[in-house]
């Protein structure tokens, strides 16, 4: 009879083991990353690459990004200024919002078990700017998107390759077009690996971003948060191999990566973001994910 | 000509060209000199006033539109104190272009006098004409005016700013003159620019 309750005992807990996030005991023992997310107004690719103007200027760095310098080569020092210039409405934000901040520092920590990515995120709570509340579910939204090299120009800008003039939320855009990538086909691989979590379900939600944006909940990626006065941590965890639709995470190698936050209850363009960076999988990059 | 303006062109011509009898070589050289110096001082010193910025501003064209978006610029106020006021943008240092520029500036004596650009709506009109007369001259001397005060070989890269620093060694690099990039750096972009005047 003992032995027959332990057995059940230790059956029950190896499953609990597999389901539950087994996330790193020790956070504090893997190096953080500080990011600094800005808020980036009206900025699509067609006004990066020098296609359009806005406020009569051209992106002065169009000639260096068609050359191949990434967008922290000449921006990764001035990040914060850059978001506090735009959000004040000096620069390409045609409809400024007093006290929304310019940027939002974020701490980016990241591991992995060999089956999963664990990745942690801590930031400040910014003071409250006001403001429409067009997503009134969700208080606030963390994302990232991975590229594994497919998505054109992902390599120098990050997740902007999504952003464009005719997106929804932009001045000239179409309410009924998400986010894109050029020549974007799930098929051909061109897309970028989309997941997020949202504060109002405490939730997972992962998709993509190919000729358009798909996001659902998801029970592959599990994502959970909590915020200690104002100091939000979230973590959330994603299957290395992923399914379809999925970028498939391999020891050894380095991921282009962009983050957001959707900062009180904001959608679309309205998010504060980061330049690109390098996620390695125990391989160099701008934040790498160790093996624990 | 009437026959008494005829014999009195003539009388003067005679005694120009007739030796005097009262004054000596000298001192009609001391005096001629003494004029000549008058009058080319003369001469430069109202060139010069055509050189101020009072004077530019004095066309109320010039003050109401370029002058007023200037002012909001770092050529009109910065850290340093250094000034550039119109002529040193817009008029070369260097005696004979300046001269050949002062002649060519007669087109503005005349497009005041006729008012080509002497409303705002006007001056709107004909901001892209105006600008693209500046770019294409600052391309052909090599962003000339500019270099009057500015030299790569003078730049101290590690006090600029990262992306500053970049971009100059980039230029260099890629041999591109100061208004390639520089465009609108005191006065507004015309908001009808084609894709061909922009010249990075």
């Amino acid at each position: 009879m003992k032995k027959l309750t332990a057995a059940i005992i230790g059956v029950t807990l190896g499953l609990s083991q597999g389901v539950a996030v087994a996330e790193p005991a020790d956070w504090s023992a893997i190096e953080a990353k500080e990011i600094t997310l800005f808020f980036p107004g009206i900025s699509p690719m067609e006004w990066i690459t020098g296609k359009i103007r806005i406020d009569r200027a051209r992106h002065g760095g169009a000639r260096p990004f068609a050359q191949g310098d990434t967008c922290i080569d000449c921006h990764g020092q001035e990040v914060a200024e850059m978001g506090a210039k735009i959000a004040s409405g000096e620069t390409l934000e045609p409809d400024p919002l007093a006290g929304r901040p310019g940027s939002i520092p974020l701490n980016v920590q990241a591991a992995h078990d060999g089956s999963n990515l664990y990745m942690r995120f801590s930031w400040t709570q910014p003071a409250a700017a006001g403001g429409d509340k067009a997503d009134a579910e969700n208080p606030v939204k963390l994302a990232f998107m991975l590229d594994a090299g497919k998505v054109e120009t992902a390599d120098q800008s990050g997740c902007w390759a999504s952003c464009h003039a005719d997106s929804r939320t932009m001045p000239e855009g179409d309410a009924g077009k998400t986010k894109y990538v050029k020549d974007g086909s799930v098929a051909a691989g061109v897309f970028y690996d989309l997941v997020q979590w949202r504060s109002g379900s405490n939730g997972g939600y992962a998709g993509h971003v190919a000729d358009q944006r798909v996001l659902e909940a998801s029970d592959t990626v599990v994502a959970s948060g909590s915020q200690d006065g104002d100091t939000w941590s979230v973590v959330i965890q994603r299957p290395l191999a992923g399914g379809e639709a999925d970028i498939a995470l391999e020891a050894g190698k380095a991921y282009n990566v962009g983050f957001a936050i959707h900062n009180e209850h904001t959608e679309g363009r309205f998010h504060h973001v980061s330049l690109g960076y390098k996620l390695g999988i125990d391989a160099d990059g701008d934040i790498t994910a160790k093996k624990f | 000509m009437s026959d008494q303006r005829t014999s009195r062109l003539k009388g003067l011509l005679k005694l120009l060209r007739s030796p005097t009898s009262k004054f000596s070589l000298g001192s009609l050289l001391i005096v001629g000199f003494a004029a000549g110096i008058i009058f080319w001082g003369g001469f430069n010193t109202v060139m010069e006033w055509t050189n101020t910025e009072k004077f530019c501003i004095s066309c109320h064209e010039m003050e109401n539109n370029v002058y007023k978006e200037y002012q909001h610029t770092i050529h009109y106020s910065n850290r340093t104190g250094v000034r550039a006021v119109c002529s040193d943008c817009h008029v070369p240092q260097a005696w004979g272009p300046k001269m050949i520029r002062k002649i060519q500036a007669s087109r503005e004596v005349w497009g005041k006098i006729t008012g080509t650009i002497n409303t705002p709506e006007k001056f709107e009109a004909k901001r892209l004409t105006l600008a693209r007369r500046e770019w294409n001259r600052m391309m052909k001397n090599d962003s000339l005016e500019c270099r009057n005060c500015h030299d790569f070989v003078s730049m101290d890269k590690e006090v600029q700013s990262p992306r500053a620093k970049r971009m100059h060694e980039r230029a260099v690099a890629d041999g591109m003159t100061c208004i390639q990039c520089h465009q609108g750096i005191a006065h507004q972009l015309p908001d009808d620019m084609t894709d061909d005047d922009y010249l990075d």
